[in-house]
């Protein structure tokens, strides 16, 4: 027969909060630390989340001249909200950014949207004016393009046809020397690149222009 | 038992003689998948330095409570917090060098390197050993880093932690920033550390 | 004579123990005619409509591409076997055979860095790494060819075939198979065979490959199983696609005659260490290629498929020699 000290120790053996009272204690603390952690660094990471496009709405809104002369540039303030379009091919989400002088006069839209270019997924930024009937700019902010060949569509100067485009018919992309008005140069060599950024715009263009003329954000003058 | 190596020792066989990626061959996904650029490998090999120090130090400080079948939980959930707060502070303050590494960060996690060394030196030696041994490791990883992306940002680029280095009319060889160029690059680097070591051994 | 000699008589200088078995894999056939330096002169010869071609065509381009590939080849072959302590084997002319195809694979206005790059990763990174002549799993050539293409698209890539300002007058086309990519125009078929347009300098003339490439079959130097497949895979896919479009033959021709698909399929293609080695294997690997090669130049960015098709058939082949090897009389299935 065994004894009694033998047996606690078989039950606290088979214990298995016994076992694991480090493990518990442990996790208790480490979650505390993260919390912390959490509550310290989440706003700063919001914040950068934010201003990452935040900082490039300037630009995109008065185009390439002015983007080079910042000082000179007027304040605006950008308002970033969420736009849902409905139409046949499903629901999309939009996150956009509304600027406006400090005046109240609306200055511009800019757009944020991806869509699958050469090689990876290519996450860009469209300005659209505030009838939206222009482009107004264009930056690419996340893409793995083929380097030295679709990694071009970084380029200012790539990206410039793109300011004043009108949005009335879609873009369309040609083999160099673009004339009418809605043509796009290609990226000498990567025209599936350029297919891809411009397929990317002409959704953008078409999901929003008729929310966006309207003023979602709020009603305009 | 043999006896374990002292704090000066098991610093110095980190960095080279028992280097993690040319010797050990541990830490070799971080080792292809960051090293385009010698910006983001210094950065990787950052944050594999703090992670690997705070867990071999309090790995060391609870070795005397741990249990045999549950020590990989407790190596596993230390290390999983210190990478979670290393990826956090990334975010909040390097946010560009954050979104580049992607998830190779919160992939630390799973680096054998660092359950290896909580395993051989931090559950077994005083926090003081560890702590060097942290260091000494992280160093050797940081040099195998640094001399994989120095390669291939030279060859690939023409430029060194993002300065030119090469004439403007050096031809970039794209393929060496590209993922077969992080193959070519360790083999060949393996390679040659191997040749050498072996050549050094055979005049000893 | 000297490399016979050597196979039989000379013992090996690592093994000082005296007599001792030598073992060799398989297979053991052996024919004292058929050697190494004897196929590569095969193929030299072979080569040399499609050289002179080249020369005619894209004229000092053509000699500097030809000039450096062989020559980086052979002092690389030189330097790698060297930093391996084996004894160089310029002798048996793999080396200059791996130049000449990669140079005959390089666009006329490939800079001439880009050809010393690509012989030197063809012998390093394709062939010595791998242990030398005989262990590569791919073609070095193409290893040599796809690390500039990669490296230099710019240069490289199907655009970079044109140069308004060459000296001669094909430079100034778009090449067959990147203008049939991008317009969907053909070129004149009678160009196409005689290989009077824009491509890599050795390709363009499917009449140039097809008389040194019956040659090696007929030599045996080639096996006729890996064209034929390839050929007769990509007539038939084309042809398919001919039809389902009516483009009444035009198109077939244009993928048959248009791109690299004769001068990959018999220089390419047949390289006796990276295809598989049963006839019915070989048939594989052809039919793979040139299925590949349909698809790339259908739908993948790349007006031309011939160098990856055969790469990543050079990749299966250890699969498909497992999954052909000849069963022994009586044995069932």
């Amino acid at each position: 027969m065994a004894s009694n000290t033998e047996q606690m120790s078989a039950r606290r053996h088979d214990n298995y909060i016994l076992q694991a009272w480090l493990c518990i204690t442990l996790a208790l603390f480490f979650g505390a630390l993260l919390a912390g952690v959490q509550a310290a660094l989440g706003p700063v990471i919001a914040e950068n989340k934010i201003n990452e496009t935040k900082e490039k709405v300037p630009e995109l809104v008065f185009g390439a001249d002015a983007a080079v002369d910042s000082a000179g540039r007027p304040a605006l303030e950008i308002t970033p909200s969420t736009i849902r379009t409905d139409h046949a091919g499903g629901t999309r989400f939009y996150s956009v950014f509304e600027a406006r002088f400090a005046d109240g006069t609306p200055a511009g839209w800019v757009t944020k949207a991806s869509g699958q270019g050469y090689a990876d997924r290519i996450e860009l930024l469209v300005g659209l004016t505030p009838d939206a009937d222009r482009i107004s700019g264009l930056y690419i902010l996340d893409q793995k393009e083929t380097p030295g060949l679709g990694n071009k569509i970084v380029e200012v100067s790539w990206r410039n046809q793109f300011i004043r485009k009108p949005t009335d018919q879609p873009l369309k992309v040609v083999k160099r020397g673009a004339r009418a008005p809605e043509e796009i140069d290609a990226v000498s060599g990567a025209t599936i690149s350029s297919d891809s950024v411009v397929a990317i715009v002409n959704r953008v263009v078409s999901d929003m222009k008729t929310h966006l003329a309207q003023g979602p954000l709020e009603n305009k003058e | 038992m043999a006896e374990q190596p002292t704090a000066t020792e098991r610093f110095v066989q980190g960095i080279l003689p028992e280097n993690p990626v040319y010797r050990q061959l541990l830490g070799l996904c971080p080792a292809l998948a960051v090293t385009s650029s010698m910006q983001a490998a210094v950065t990787m090999a950052g944050a594999v330095l703090f992670v690997l120090l705070c867990a071999n130090v309090v790995t060391s400080l609870i070795r005397d409570l741990l249990k045999p079948h549950l020590r990989i939980v407790i190596f596993t959930l230390t290390i999983a917090t210190f990478v979670t707060i290393a990826d956090r502070f990334l975010a909040a303050y390097l946010y560009q060098m954050s979104k580049t590494l992607g998830p190779y960060i919160p992939l630390i996690i799973v680096n054998c390197l660092i359950i290896c060394r909580c395993e051989v030196c931090a559950s077994k030696q005083s926090p003081l050993t560890a702590a060097a041994d942290a260091v000494g490791q992280s160093l050797g990883y940081g040099l195998a880093l640094a001399s994989i992306a120095g390669v291939r940002e030279i060859l690939g680029t023409g430029m060194f932690f993002g300065l030119r280095v090469l004439p403007p009319s050096w031809p970039d060889w794209a393929v060496m920033v590209l993922p077969p160029g992080a193959f070519i690059s360790l083999g060949l680097l393996l390679g040659g550390v191997n040749w050498y070591s072996q050549r050094n051994a055979k005049k000893n | 004579m000297a490399q016979q000699a050597a196979i039989s008589q000379k013992p090996d200088p690592d093994d000082a123990q005296g007599p001792s078995l030598h073992v060799a894999p398989s297979p053991h056939i052996h024919d004292r005619a058929f050697t190494t330096h004897r196929m590569m002169v095969d193929v030299v010869l072979a080569l040399t409509p499609a050289v002179a071609m080249a020369v005619y065509l894209f004229r000092w381009s053509a000699l500097i591409h030809i000039t450096l590939c062989v020559g980086v080849c052979l002092l690389s072959e030189l330097i790698f076997t060297r930093m391996r302590g084996r004894k160089a084997t310029l002798n048996d002319l793999s080396a200059v055979v791996t130049g000449l195809i990669l140079a005959l694979s390089m666009p006329a206005t490939a800079p001439w860095y880009a050809a010393v790059i690509a012989s030197a990763a063809a012998i390093g990174l394709g062939k010595i790494i791998f242990g030398g002549l005989g262990m590569n799993i791919f073609n070095p050539a193409m290893v040599g060819r796809a690390f500039v293409m990669i490296s230099f698209a710019g240069v490289m890539g199907a655009g970079a075939y044109e140069s308004a300002s060459g000296m001669v007058d094909v430079i100034s086309q778009a090449t067959p198979m990147n203008a049939l990519k991008q317009s969907g125009t053909f070129a004149m078929v009678p160009n196409l065979f005689l290989g009077l347009t824009n491509g890599s300098i050795g390709e363009t003339s499917a009449l140039a490959c097809l008389l040194g490439g019956i040659y090696l079959c007929i030599r045996r130097t080639a096996s006729w199983e890996i064209p034929a497949a390839m050929i007769a895979t990509v007539l038939l896919i084309a042809g398919a696609a001919d039809i389902v479009g009516h483009f009444g033959g035009r198109l077939v021709l244009q993928h048959l005659l248009g791109g690299a698909l004769f001068f990959g399929a018999f220089f390419i293609a047949t390289d006796p260490v990276s295809s598989p080695l049963s006839s019915r294997g070989k048939l594989i690997f052809g039919a793979g290629s040139g299925a590949l090669v349909m698809l790339l130049r259908m739908f993948s960015g790349y007006p031309e498929g011939v160098m990856f098709a055969v790469l990543l058939m050079n990749a299966v082949t250890p699969l498909i020699n497992r999954w052909t090897i000849p069963r022994t009389m009586g044995e069932g299935f």
